[in-house]
């Protein structure tokens, strides 16, 4: 009778499984076999064994896009996390009906495609855009200041697109927060800053990491925004594999950048869990 | 009762419509002339006059990507299609294979009014197999109110005048082509060294990089961000059109161009109707038509004087080269070039 139910279960379980193995891994597997290939001249790969791709990241031109990468996301987090920390905190102690509001606010811009959202940017930034018309018409500046493809143009675009991620994280952890801790430090004398930073803070600490961590990996990827907002100057890992999966049609080569990016992002993933001694960011290990 | 009759009558009507109609198709088998084209290749009004002149009845099918249209035509072997189009690269694979016919030219009195700038090329040396229809040029187009001297081609791109200030599209083909140019070497250079070297010039332009981008990028000369570009055919046209103001120049080094040309599958099943729409659309007044609507150089120089001026690429020019493919190892040469130059610019 148990192994019969238990064959059942199995059977209700297998199709995910199975769907997993082919989608998921397979493709994983594939690239990551596609990775020691050989290019071949003209289009298409010769499944030759070769270290040749991996030796190729070590040219400066592609290392120096790794660390682009790697720059821009820390940059682009650590102000997602100043942003979004104190929102996601605010937001969880409004009324209900207002909390309501917020989040819809939220979540309305995701209606639209982000890409479009970032030629919105475009429009807001550019030299005779809203923003520039703005302060020259105040008289703040003379001359329209370039802040369209440029680097803080891009950390922008970025801290845009990903804040949501952060917000929501926080905002779902504060939120089940027992406040009655926070009275009872109060009660034993703690002063506001240390009962928010010895109780609010570190019981919050799974959401802010998870918020950390779902925009940290995305931004290391995310390469339209410096490729819309950053005229293409900033060569991040992401824009190198499109180039070298389209026009250089090098797949290999790309296929390695994709798996060493994908080993250096769980190491990070893997460092921020050490760091911080947060066991339970469910779901990611 | 009433119903059944009405029904069975109707399908009788119908069969016999449906008899007619074959009927029809076999008597006017030589009517019909089956197009392979990109969407919207050629205007209505020109497909229509050309059914009006004729008799012939047209049929359009279109795809998507110059690899598509190889594929279909070698699975088909040419039976299907009377007039395709593709690109200079793939013309090439396309008379390699034997896939084109030979044009009786006899049957084509306008071939003359092709220009021969356009002619000659790597996959047709002989003009045997194609005609041109519409070249793209990457050009550079300025605004001259904030530049403040003339710019006569490539080499002027890298004056320190222009800091920041030069918008550009992202081939890296024809990016570095250009720098080549610029060396007095070929665009399709294979020699890795010179390609190196190119790589090195090419660098020293990054200051004056305002960004690259590959569509739309007549908009950072439009709305004040880059003061010079280095603009795709059509862009240029949207450029002038919104700016007549705009200076275009055709850089004296020489141009780079890609070409569209119309062939005839080597098994078309309707070849005559196929020579009266080439020369068809070979006469000035429809050529015209043709390039205006597609925004793209026009190659038939019988119709330079009827066609939008902005469309007909100066006598003066005289040079031209295509990008074609070149090894692997080219290539990457030419990859990384691109991959420095766009750090560089950061």
């Amino acid at each position: 009778m148990e192994k019969k139910k238990r064959s059942g279960l199995f059977l209700t379980v297998a199709p995910l499984y199975i769907f997993t193995l082919v989608f998921v891994a397979g493709p994983l597997l594939y690239m990551i076999a596609l990775s020691f290939a050989t290019n071949s001249d003209g289009w298409g790969t010769l499944w030759k064994f070769t270290l040749e791709n991996y030796k190729k990241i070590a040219d400066p031109v592609y290392l120096k896009s790794f660390s682009q990468s790697f720059q821009l996301a820390f940059t682009s987090t650590i102000c997602i996390t100043l942003l979004g920390y104190p929102f996601g905190y605010f937001m969880a102690k409004q009324s209900a009906k207002w909390k309501k509001r917020i989040m819809l606010l939220i979540m309305v811009p995701f209606w639209t495609s982000s890409l479009i959202r970032m030629y919105g940017w475009i429009i807001l930034l550019q030299a005779k855009g809203v923003f520039n018309t703005l302060l020259v018409k105040l008289g703040i500046i003379e001359e329209p200041l370039k802040i369209l493809y440029s680097y803080p143009a891009v950390v922008i675009g970025m801290i845009y697109a990903l804040l949501p991620f952060m917000v929501l994280s926080v905002y779902s952890s504060v939120e089940k927060m027992d406040w009655s801790l926070v009275e009872a430090a109060r009660d034993l004398g703690a002063s506001r800053a240390k009962a928010f930073l010895t109780i609010t803070l570190k019981l919050t600490l799974p959401g802010l990491l998870t918020g950390v961590i779902l925009s940290f990996v995305p931004s290391m990827g995310l390469f339209f925004i410096a490729d819309i907002l950053g005229g293409n100057k900033i060569v991040l890992v992401g824009s190198v594999i499109q180039d070298q999966l389209t026009r250089g049609s090098n797949w290999p080569f790309a296929a390695a950048l994709a798996v060493v990016l994908m080993v250096l992002t769980s190491i990070m993933i893997y460092l921020y869990r050490k760091i911080t001694h947060v066991k339970d960011l469910e779901g990611f290990f | 009762m009433k119903k059944r009759l009405a029904a069975l009558t109707l399908c009788f009507a119908m069969a016999a419509s449906m008899l007619a109609g074959c009927g029809e198709k076999e008597e006017d088998d030589n009517k019909e002339l089956v197009l392979y084209t990109w969407e919207g290749l050629f205007p209505q009004e020109v497909l229509d006059g050309f059914e009006e002149e004729t008799g012939i009845k047209i049929i359009s099918s279109n795809f998507d990507t110059n690899e598509t249209m190889l594929e279909k035509i070698q699975q088909t072997d040419g039976k299907d299609y009377d007039i395709v189009v593709g690109d200079d690269y793939i013309i090439e694979q396309i008379v390699k294979n034997g896939l084109a016919k030979k044009l009786d030219k006899t049957q084509i009195s306008n071939f003359g009014n092709i220009n021969p700038l356009y002619q000659s090329q790597f996959y047709d040396p002989d003009n045997e197999y194609t005609v041109p229809h519409g070249a793209g040029i990457p050009l550079i187009v300025y605004d001259p109110a904030q530049v403040d001297f003339e710019i006569k081609g490539y080499e002027d791109l890298w004056n320190p005048k222009l800091e920041d200030k030069i918008a550009m599209i992202g081939s890296y083909r024809a990016v570095n082509g250009f720098v080549l140019q610029t060396m007095g070497k070929s665009m399709n250079e294979e020699d890795v060294q010179v390609i190196e070297q190119a790589g090195e010039k090419l660098k020293e332009l990054a200051p004056n990089i305002r960004m690259i981008q590959d569509s739309d990028t007549q908009n950072a000369l439009l709305n004040g961000e880059a003061s010079v570009a280095y603009l795709y055919t059509s862009q240029v046209t949207a450029a002038l059109a919104e700016n007549p103001d705009l200076k275009v120049v055709y850089p004296e080094e020489g141009l780079g161009f890609g070409i569209m040309n119309l062939f005839i599958p080597k098994n078309a099943p309707d070849e005559l109707n196929a020579y009266k729409f080439l020369n068809y659309i070979l006469e000035p007044e429809n050529a015209a038509k043709c390039f205006d609507a597609l925004g793209y150089y026009c190659t038939t120089n019988a119709a330079d004087d009827l066609v939008n001026p902005n469309l007909v690429v100066p006598d003066s020019v005289k040079k031209g080269e295509i990008v074609q493919n070149v090894s692997a190892e080219a290539n990457e040469a030419y990859e990384k070039n691109w991959t420095e130059f766009k750090a560089a610019c950061d």
